[in-house]
């Protein structure tokens, strides 16, 4: 099969790291895959992940009309950002094809687009979500009430979902408004990830050196990661503040810093705060810990590349109930229920801190439940298959594209669109 | 060339227009070409229905073409890159009829939508086609006041005019076509009760349900009509029509705001009757001059009776005004290859 | 019963898919229905297959108490009381997919998507019908291979039989039927090299184009049999075609491969004339036996020969054969009586 991926490259990206794992097993696996790069114009020029094929800028209209005139079938990694995925907003609605969904809430990233699409944006909003949601969308006065108030009425999951031809996503949590929005098949695939090398764990690294338990949480550092209430759980218990070290990797806002800190020291809580570092320090960070907090509120993504990360390295992974993480077995986790979060850390991380020997296996367990589950192999598998599935709904899907512009070049109105008799299940394209 | 004729189709229900396509059809041929009639299913009830009536021609996919001459609403929106309309309706229930009223859709928002969606998808088709003909005045005028598009008058021909000669001047008025309450057959018994005696009339044609019949029928005995009124309500075989109208002394038709002439007073022009009409019939009146060509009555009782006994009051001058009406007619050139020619340029 | 019938055509070509219908339509007038016949267009461009198709089922036809569908996608319609005399699919999607000549697009995975989209839709659509028929075994096989679902062959009769006849059996055999290298006419002149009695062949039909009737006479000539082989390179009248078929000795038709049997085998065995066929003319298969109504042989110009010679040494066997193959229409239920009754049901 003829792939051609729309992806970000460049190298912080999560998802561009994940894109390339599955380009290199399609190609183990006989396929032939043309990479077009997705950010927008000013991260085009920075060092991408290699692909080990051919990789071109998307807006080289050219190009990429070309490219798809050869390929079998398009494949869009989506996901909440759109300097990451102008590319793939842009070309899917030029040329259907099957997305790779990463965030069932995408609301960020129609917000960036909608800015130069503002017509385009509402008709969206009103023929999804009705005129309430229109009259919000754009009003909200930050991004925590923003997320808060569009996350479960508009989180956006259609508008990208009704104009493929089939979805690929990482959980099951976000799948019914897949399944109600879009023509083809949906299929849920555990998020390819790749095991770490043996090397990158520290050397010299000995647990439990002076008896302190290692807990570690990456990535940005916001307030959805629960950081505050970590440390509050450690705070509560005599046994852990004298026996854990928190550190935090990733990048951070310095209110934030000032604030945790503030939190720490107030309750003298052993709390390193280490910024942003680079894949190599990453690497480390994570080979020492003992235990990962990967909690999440809300939990917005498909899938935790961070956790299943954690569960790689075969560490003892903390985790809210909630959305994929619910979807992980019971014995190879620990889970959180959010409702009494700082209670259930502090009991978790003193059972863990208990017994080094139920740590290890946990991380055991963890360790090959993810590396069998989620792997570049089956994902790249597993997509290939779903293409074949989506190229029988590619047909309806034109069909009613047809249609949609036919309706429009008359000047026909949303509810006009939307009428059963008509074109009942078609999507608003853009 | 090979020339499809475009029509909608109402299933099981055969009409004017059917029997003008197949004329068209006809005369091509005798021209010369190949020529089919596609008759395309449409459904306008429920109004929610309209819109997917439109895509469902607008998507059709035709081939092995040359021309296509085109009809109707919404037969008109097939593609095809050497199109010509003869326009014999638009939906008239979205222009004219929406203003007056009288119309299946919906008030408000709803029909305003569709109302839009029509105007635009119609004025795509008019800008698309290679030259527009309406088969009535009413019908071009109506199409430059709502739509901004000129078109030129093609009046269809009658189709059978060896029929349509000859005949004696006789005791009777001719009312011949469908019978219906747009038609006003029972306003002619209504003044005929108020004619003198000498005035006779025939009323012939098929009933569009029984119920028309039976008013016409109803208003015969309340009237006491019965010896100066022959009634034949039924689909007549085209000789008998032909009978009936070749040997009138004038022929009476007066429907309601109609579009085009009518082919009752067009086969009555061509045969040199003397014409009967009212100033409301619309498309009619292009041919009923008064003291010309005939009468035109207003449409009310005592005005026909006065027209009704106009008509055999003087003989010679009823003679005289079908004469004219016949002039009037051929001076028209409304014949079936000039027709065809104009179709085709 | 009001009944519509409808099927896909192309304008402007005429014969065997629209004979099926317009028989179908004058045999039912007779019996006293309210037929309409619907005719819509259809290319079978893969692009534009599922917004054509998308099309048709916006169709209303709930006026009619039952439609019968035939030339796909006709069968696509809604109807509560559906039912379907399915003569082919589009079958460079189906049983043609693998030969590259036919299947008019690539192999490959847009277009095999395309194809499985096609057979799901068709499977739901032929689900929807309240009875199934087909004009073949062949075709039955098909749609119980592709689509699962079962079916009734329902042999299509000839229009008006009572005008074929038998006169005598003389010394031709006779193919009446287009000139088309499908057809294999080039067989029969091939086998003239090879007969040893003075048995001769009569070729008549229109082709669509000269190039394959002047391969027929180049061929003729090569072999030197021009006193034994007539060609007739025009359109054949029926009266001329019921006359050849009531002299001749016996008939040929030996199509490639071809789903139904044929009207040419059909109209022969009204004239009680023995039918050669060869094994792999495919639907013709259904109708002759070997040895019984006629011959069924290796598609060569030896065996061939062969059998023209027993027919011409042998008038009794002629007589027989001829005799057996009027017979064989009623076996197998070729007749309009029949149909009406399956149809109607």
């Amino acid at each position: 099969m003829k792939l051609l991926i729309f992806t970000p490259a460049v190298k912080t990206s999560a998802i561009g790291r994940m894109t390339c794992l599955v380009s290199h097993a399609l190609i183990a696996q006989g396929h032939q895959v043309v990479v077009v790069r997705a950010e927008s114009d000013a991260l085009l020029s920075r060092p991408s992940h290699d692909f080990g094929t051919r990789m071109i800028p998307w807006n080289d209209e050219m190009q990429v009309s070309d490219a798809a005139a050869q390929c079998d079938i398009a494949v869009y990694q989506v996901g909440d950002n759109y300097q990451y995925h102008e590319g793939c907003v842009t070309w899917l609605a030029r040329l259907p094809g099957v997305v790779c969904l990463h965030d069932f809430f995408i609301g960020h990233m129609f917000h960036a687009w909608a800015q130069k699409n503002m017509d385009a944006a509402n008709s969206i909003l009103k023929h999804w979500y009705g005129d309430d949601v229109v009259k919000r969308f754009f009003k909200y006065p930050d991004n925590p009430a923003f997320i808060e108030g569009t996350k479960d009425e508009a989180p956006l999951t259609e508008w990208i979902a009704s104009q493929a031809l089939g979805v690929i996503t990482h959980s099951r949590w976000g799948t019914p408004r897949l399944t109600r929005s879009c023509a083809g098949p949906v299929r849920v695939v555990p998020l390819a990830y790749d095991a770490p090398e043996e090397s990158l764990v520290t050397p010299d690294y000995q647990p439990n050196k002076f008896g302190r338990m290692k807990l570690l949480t990456i990535g940005h550092i916001n307030r959805n990661k629960r950081v505050a209430n970590v440390i509050r759980a450690i705070a509560a218990s005599p046994l852990l503040k004298q026996n854990v070290v928190y550190r935090l990797v990733g990048s951070i806002d310095p209110e934030t810093a000032l604030e945790l800190s503030a939190l720490a020291n107030g309750s003298r809580v052993n709390l390193v705060i280490s910024g942003a570092v680079d894949d190599t320090e990453l690497a480390h960070a994570v080979g020492e810990a003992d235990v990962m907090s990967c909690l999440r509120w809300p939990s917005l993504e498909a899938a935790s590349a961070s956790a299943i990360e954690a569960m790689l390295y075969g560490k003892a992974t903390v985790v809210t109930d909630t959305g994929f993480y619910s979807e992980i077995p019971d014995d190879c986790v620990e889970k959180i229920s959010h409702e009494d979060e700082i209670n259930e850390v502090r009991a978790t991380l003193e059972r863990l801190y208990s017994s080094p020997g139920a740590r290890a296996a946990l991380g055991e367990r963890a360790r090959q439940w993810a590396s069998s589950t989620h792997s570049a192999e089956n994902y790249a598998r597993q997509l290939v298959d779903a293409s074949i599935a989506s190229q029988k709904s590619r047909p309806r899907v034109n069909a009613k594209a047809y249609f949609v512009r036919v309706m429009k070049q008359w000047g026909a109105s949303d509810e006009l669109l939307r009428a059963e008799e008509t074109v009942a299940s078609l999507a608003v394209m853009n | 060339m090979k020339v499809l004729i475009v029509n909608n189709m109402a299933p099981f229900v055969w009409g004017g227009a059917e029997e003008l396509a197949v004329n068209l059809q006809k005369n091509l041929i005798i021209a010369g070409h190949d020529s089919e009639v596609l008759r395309i299913p449409f459904q306008w009830e429920p109004a929610s229905r309209i819109s997917s009536q439109m895509l469902m021609v607008r998507a059709l996919e035709l081939w092995n073409v040359d021309k296509v001459i085109a009809l109707k609403f919404p037969a008109f929106y097939i593609r095809h890159p050497d199109k010509t309309l003869w326009l014999l309706h638009q939906y008239r229930q979205a222009y004219d009829l929406y203003d007056a009223g009288q119309t299946n859709l919906p008030p408000g928002q709803e029909g305003d939508d569709i109302r839009t969606l029509i105007t635009n998808a119609d004025n795509e088709a008019f800008a698309e086609s290679k030259r527009i003909f309406t088969n009535s005045e009413v019908t071009r005028r109506r199409l430059k006041k709502y739509n901004g598009f000129d078109a030129t008058v093609l009046l269809p021909p009658i189709n059978d005019p060896e029929l349509f000669t000859g005949g004696q001047f006789g005791d009777y008025i001719f009312a011949g076509g469908r019978i219906n309450g747009m038609k006003r057959q029972h306003l002619l018994l209504e003044a005929l009760a108020r004619t003198s005696s000498n005035v006779r009339l025939i009323i012939a044609g098929p009933p569009d349900s029984p119920a028309d019949g039976d008013q016409l029928r109803e208003a015969v005995e309340r009237l006491g009509l019965g010896d100066r009124v022959k009634l034949d309500l039924r689909f007549l075989p085209r000789e008998t029509y032909a009978e009936y109208l070749t040997n009138a002394a004038a022929v009476a038709y007066l429907p309601f705001d109609e579009d085009s002439l009518g082919y009752v007073a067009m086969e009555a022009a061509t045969t040199g009757k003397a014409l009967i009409t009212t100033s409301d019939s619309g498309g009619i009146l292009g041919l009923v001059k008064q003291g010309e060509t005939g009468w035109v009555a207003e449409p009310a009782a005592a005005s026909l009776a006065n027209a009704m006994n106009a008509a055999f009051a003087d003989a010679a001058l009823t003679r005289s005004y079908g004469r004219s009406a016949r002039d009037l007619w051929s001076s028209f050139e409304i014949t079936w290859p000039k027709t065809v020619e104009s179709l085709l340029q | 019963m009001k009944i519509a019938l409808i099927s896909t055509f192309i304008p402007f070509i005429y014969g065997g898919a629209r004979n099926i219908v317009e028989w179908l339509q004058a045999m039912l007038e007779k019996e006293g229905h309210q037929v309409e016949r619907i005719y819509l267009p259809q290319i079978d461009a893969p692009d534009l297959l599922f917004q054509q198709m998308t099309a048709f089922r916006w169709i209303d036809l709930s006026s009619a108490d039952r439609v019968i569908c035939f030339r796909p996608q006709a069968h696509l319609i809604q109807h509560p009381h559906k039912i379907l005399w399915f003569i082919h699919h589009i079958r460079s999607f189906y049983d043609l997919w693998d030969n590259d000549l036919y299947r008019g697009c690539p192999d490959d995975e847009k277009h095999r998507g395309l194809r499985a989209a096609l057979h799901d839709a068709d499977t739901a659509a032929l689900r929807e019908a309240k009875r199934i028929f087909t004009n073949s075994r062949v075709v039955s096989d098909r749609l119980k291979h592709f689509n699962g679902v079962d079916s009734e062959v329902l042999y299509p009769p000839v229009f008006d039989s009572e005008r074929f006849y038998t006169r005598q059996y003389n010394d031709e055999i006779v193919c009446i039927c287009r000139l088309e290298h499908h057809k294999r006419q080039h067989l029969l002149v091939d086998a003239m090299e090879f007969t040893k009695t003075p048995v001769r062949l009569r070729l008549c039909g229109s082709s669509s184009s000269s190039h394959y009737p002047d391969e027929l006479e180049r061929r003729i000539a090569e072999l030197g049999v021009c006193d034994r082989v007539t060609l007739d390179y025009r359109w054949i009248t029926e009266e001329e075609k019921a006359d050849y078929f009531a002299d001749c000795l016996a008939t040929a038709y030996l199509p490639e491969d071809e789903d139904s049997y044929g009207y040419p085998s059909i109209e022969a065995s009204h004239s009680a004339k023995a039918i050669i066929t060869t094994t792999d003319s495919g639907g013709v298969l259904e109708l002759v036996q070997d040895g019984v109504n006629g011959f069924v042989t290796e598609p060569s110009a030896e065996r061939l020969a062969e059998v023209m010679d027993k027919l011409y040494v042998d008038r009794e066997l002629a007589k027989q054969m001829g005799r057996n193959a009027l017979e064989r229409l009623d076996e197998i239920n070729i007749s309009w009586s029949h149909v009406l009754r399956r149809l109607l049901a």
